[in-house]
């Protein structure tokens, strides 16, 4: 088995190629397109094959325009603004941690996906440095190429044939590091994937948060053919995807073998979808009954001399079955009924298959499918079917990873011929200039050094926790102005979780903390008051006024000398009543020169 | 254009751009195809495809290896195909004249940005859809840039769209850049008298390249305006964002008035002549009275043009010296500010303002026609309000009472210029409504 590991991860700098935050909106959209996308040559004359895929498919998209975070670039009617650069140096400075030798002259290309996530029809991307690698517990993983480019548009919701998009994702800054096909497994394809996205967290250049990292997987297996699952959000998933495709390719070997053996001289299908509409004009099954009062129709295809063959398990819960459904739905119908699956599920009755299977022509040895739908739809979807039945080597296939371990069929893998220039964009050039500034102003945290020095001042538990943390770079920040390590990161880890348990969350938690630590080193509160003030600045109030308005001013000084005096010296009485407005070990040091007094 | 070095570097080595070509430097090596250099990048950078799609630039320098790993192969020709509009063969005959334009746009390598390079037929087998709307003449007339159309342009789309009327088509389809659209739309408005059926000017905004385009739409509506019965030129293009319809607007009423945006045109003092929709291929006329297709009624052709004519653009500050270098031109189109003024002076003897209106006064007496145009775009000429706008009258500017753009006075400037020679008749031409361009009503739109 070969496999290699793409990593895309958002940074977190403003859009790629036009002015606008990063940031994901919540505002009603300002505006609403729809628009239509039809499929163009590439630069060297060809169609992609991922790209006729689409087209074929003759769909509408609606997209939805946050004003705050969209503009005509995203509407694709303006021009690309240039690169942004601060997204441009942290990624360079990734390819410096990872030994990737940059190119000297950056071509941003346009990658053509026509299924309406860009709204131009295409991503804007480019390769930005190729080699390196990284250090894994089962030896070097080569980095085959850094590239950077944008990310799509969100799916709102797919209804039919057209499709909803939001365009406030679109055009974030995305880096993608891709691994040359040496993993050796799903366990090591996680440690690689863990390794790479712990690295671009503590450069800090990395946006955090659900959908921010993304990892692809390529596996294929002796015989069989490259595969890309995509969308692996959960590290934990992957090694159950590694595995089970793996095992999905030496299966489908198997089956195609059996079907060459049994069709021998013969291995035609005919291309012949009878409407069997008819058949089912009393049925009491559901669905289909469903269907036909919807106006739609059922139709069927024959696959000779395959039964018993789409009942076999790829996998748990994924038969052959499966994948002919899967190309069947990507033709935009919900399902197919095939023969070997348990008629009964769906009410239909011995005497209904009877009859199907005379009108099909079938003998015993015969499978059939069945697709019910508006018709074009419906023998769109067999047709589907049976070009993947047709297949005599595995399809090379881009699919979607689904999150128990299983994936989907989505399009054929897509050829270097949707790569086409960017026109709008002139090259960048990579001189000596830019490497100093990479290596001098950027810099780019290492990620070795960053966790050598938390493991030096934290805790074991500490650090780990603080690692994983979204606030690791506010922990190195903070660190960085010379606050009390331990400190922040119980601030940030404990005391946040528990105050987020109570939903109370920080509208602006990084500077909202700054302010609280700096306050903090000043001597104006004490450790214990931080929950307290935290819940306060939660309602919007500045870090000051907080301590005003719960009159948590830290007492020390007179004030401090008057209270003891008054408490006579006892310590627990002091802290018992006081421990929101005396810093312990003052009173400790305090007590100390008090009592020798 | 590569480096003198690289380009050696190739010859000796027999590299041709096309070839699959490996490079190695130090020990890094790269392996694809060899493209060629597009201008602004540097010429010392060899661009090579990769197999996987993308492309590189690999600075060439002293001790890297070039060499040639095998011939480039022949391309397969691939074709798309992907339906719509089935139905019986066509009727109606639609010439289709290529202007070139972003429609037409594809990559250049010369520059690295695109230029128009797609003929009219080529066009048309992008879309075989197209063979379902009408039966087409494709005929390539120019493959230029807007901006590098010249008025002897306009008079060869004028002829030929006549010729191609004359011989029976049912409509004419011109595919033009969009940035000096409009100044052809106005010139073939004026040069076609008592047109037959309609001529409709076309093109795009974004590249046909690239998958959204709005080509296919802007083409598709185009034809179904010129099967239409609305004998007029004029210019279909998006009407919205969407690509959900397009408008017909007049050939001197439309103009361009956004950089990028797919609905870039607008009619400007009127409602559009049509609605299109493209989904349902229906041509729903916005106006009650335009000029119905009759293929009996026979199309003159007025194509000469005087392209000896300026347009200026009042501003404060303006020179009397910039009129004056103006006397070499056969008529001046001045788009002055608000309801058409210059600065005159007419408020007193304020020390700093630089009256001008001495200079345009010497321009009308050589009888040389200045004319008044807003460079507001949007309402009428009226120089009765103000002293200044007396004044310009009494120097003997024109155009009062005009609510024409300012580029569809300087078109009809050359176009009147161009057929009368008598400057007083001229002067009277002008400022009689030809083809749509003054009106008499303003609505509130």
């Amino acid at each position: 088995m070969k496999c290699g590991i793409e990593i895309h991860q958002r940074l977190d700098t403003g859009k790629l190629f036009c002015s606008c935050p990063s940031t994901l909106s919540e505002s009603t959209p300002a505006r609403i397109i729809e628009r239509k996308q039809h499929p163009v040559s590439s630069e060297t004359g060809g169609v992609d094959t991922a790209v006729l895929f689409e087209a074929q498919k003759d769909r509408t998209f609606t997209y939805l325009v946050p004003p705050e975070s969209a503009c005509l670039v995203e509407c694709d009617c303006e021009p690309p603004h240039k690169m942004n650069e601060e997204a441009l140096f942290a990624s360079l400075s990734i390819c410096t941690q990872l030994g990737s030798t940059p190119m000297d002259e950056i071509q941003i290309m346009r990658k053509t996906i026509i299924d309406g996530s860009n709204t131009s029809g295409f991503q804007r991307t480019a390769l930005i440095a190729i080699g390196g690698s990284l250090e894994t517990s089962r030896g070097k993983v080569g980095i085959q190429t850094v590239c950077i480019e944008e990310e799509s548009a969100g799916i709102v919701r797919r209804s039919g044939e057209n499709t909803v998009f939001r365009l406030d994702r679109l055009g974030m800054p995305l880096i993608e590091i891709a691994t040359e096909p040496v993993i050796e497994g799903g366990e090591h394809a996680k440690e690689t994937a863990r390794k790479i996205g712990e690295m671009l967290r503590i450069a800090g250049c990395a946006q955090r948060g659900i959908g921010t990292i993304r990892q692809d997987l390529n596996i294929s297996v002796e015989g069989g053919a490259r595969v890309e699952i995509k969308g692996a959000q959960e590290l934990e998933g992957i090694p159950a995807l590694v595995e089970n495709e793996a095992q999905r390719q030496k299966k489908l070997l198997g089956i195609m073998k059996e079907v060459a053996k049994r069709m021998g001289d013969n291995p035609e299908i005919p291309a012949h979808f009878p409407d069997v509409t008819s058949v089912f004009k009393e049925t009491g099954s559901l669905l289909l009954k469903k269907a036909l009062q919807k106006g739609e129709r059922v139709f069927g295809l024959r696959l000779p001399k395959h039964a018993g063959l789409l009942g076999i398990e790829l996998y748990a819960g994924r038969r052959y079955g499966s994948e002919l459904s899967d190309y069947a739905k990507s033709a935009g119908v919900g399902g197919i009924i095939h023969s070997d699956e348990d008629m009964v599920k769906y009410g239909i009755t011995q005497a209904e298959i009877s009859v199907l299977r005379t009108r099909l022509g079938m003998e015993s040895t015969d499978a059939f499918v069945l697709a019910a739908g508006e018709e074009r739809i419906a023998r769109k979807a067999l047709l589907a079917v049976w070009s993947r039945a047709l297949e005599s080597e595995i399809p090379s296939e881009t699919r979607r990873a689904l999150p128990d371990g299983a994936s989907e069929y989505m399009r054929p893998i897509a050829g270097g011929s949707r790569m086409y220039p960017e026109t709008d964009v002139p090259p960048i050039r990579i001189g000596q200039a830019e490497l100093e500034r990479v290596k001098n102003e950027v810099g780019g945290r290492n990620a070795e050094e960053v966790k050598n020095r938390i493991n030096s001042l934290l805790n074991p538990e500490l650090a780990v926790q603080i690692l994983k943390s979204r606030h690791l770079n506010l922990f190195l920040r903070l660190c960085d102005e010379g606050h009390d390590a331990k400190l922040i990161a119980i601030t940030l880890t404990k005391t946040l979780t528990e105050l987020r348990r109570e939903g109370v969350e920080l509208r602006d938690a990084n500077s909202s903390l700054i302010d609280l630590f700096f306050l903090y080193s000043e001597g104006i509160f004490v450790k214990g008051a931080i929950p307290h003030l935290l819940r306060k600045m939660a309602e919007g109030k500045g870090c000051e006024d907080a301590v005003k308005e719960l009159g948590l001013l830290r007492i020390t000084g007179e004030g401090l000398k008057r209270i003891v005096e008054e408490e006579e010296g006892s310590m627990a009485g002091i802290m018992k009543k006081y421990s929101l407005l005396i810093d312990a070990d003052e009173l400790k040091e305090f007590l100390r020169g008090y009592k020798a007094d | 254009m590569y480096s003198e070095i690289l380009l050696c570097i190739f010859k000796e080595k027999g590299i041709e751009e096309g070839d699959r070509i490996k490079l190695t430097k130090g020990s890094s090596s790269f392996e694809g195809m060899l493209l060629p250099k597009i201008g602004f990048g540097d010429p010392t950078c060899v661009i090579l495809k990769l197999d996987n799609g993308y492309n590189i630039g690999v600075e060439a320098i002293s001790g890297i290896q070039i060499e040639l790993v095998s011939k480039k192969a022949k391309k397969d020709e691939e074709k798309i195909h992907v339906g719509r509009m089935q139905g019986i063969l066509p009727k109606s005959r639609i010439s289709l004249l290529g202007c070139g334009g972003t429609i037409a746009s594809k990559i250049e390598y010369e520059t690295g940005a695109v230029k128009p390079a797609i003929s009219a037929s080529e066009l048309v087998s992008t879309f075989p859809e197209l063979a379902y709307a009408a039966q087409i003449d494709a005929k390539q007339l120019f493959s230029l840039s807007s901006e590098d159309m010249t008025p002897e342009h306009w008079s060869i789309m004028a002829k030929e769209a006549h010729d191609a009327i004359k011989a029976g088509a049912d409509g004419v389809v011109l595919t033009h850049g969009t940035d000096t659209m409009h100044y052809s739309a106005a010139a073939l408005s004026f040069m076609l008298r008592d047109l037959s059926v309609p001529v409709v000017f076309t093109g795009s905004q974004r590249s046909s390249d690239r998958g959204s385009s709005d080509n296919k739409m802007n083409l598709f509506c185009s034809f179904l305006c010129a099967k239409s019965d609305i004998a007029q030129v004029g210019i279909c293009m998006h009407a919205t964002p969407n690509d959900d319809f397009c408008y017909f607007h007049s050939g001197v009423r439309a103009r361009k008035m956004h950089t990028s945006r797919r609905d870039a045109f607008q009619t400007i003092g009127a409602q559009p002549l049509a609605l299109i929709d493209y989904e349902k291929e229906t041509v729903t006329p916005l106006c009650e009275n335009y000029p119905k297709k009759d293929r009996k009624r026979q199309t003159v052709l007025e194509n000469a043009v005087n392209s000896n004519v300026a347009l200026i653009y009042i501003h404060p500050g303006i020179k009397g010296e910039l009129f004056s270098s103006l006397s070499k031109y056969d008529g001046v189109v001045v788009a002055g500010t608000g309801l058409g003024h210059i600065s005159s002076g007419a408020d007193g003897t304020d020390k700093m303002t630089k009256p001008v209106i001495e200079n345009v006064k010497a321009l009308c007496d050589s009888g040389i026609p200045v004319v008044m145009a807003p460079q507001t775009i949007w309402g009428r000429i009226d120089m009765n309000v103000y002293t200044t706008g007396r004044k310009l009258m009494e120097a003997g500017v024109i155009g009062n009472g005009c609510d024409w753009t300012p580029e569809t006075a300087l078109v009809k400037l050359m176009w009147v210029l161009g057929k009368e020679k008598d400057k007083k008749k001229a002067k009277g031409l002008m400022e009689t409504n030809i083809a749509g361009e003054i009106t008499q009503r303003s609505d509130l739109l």
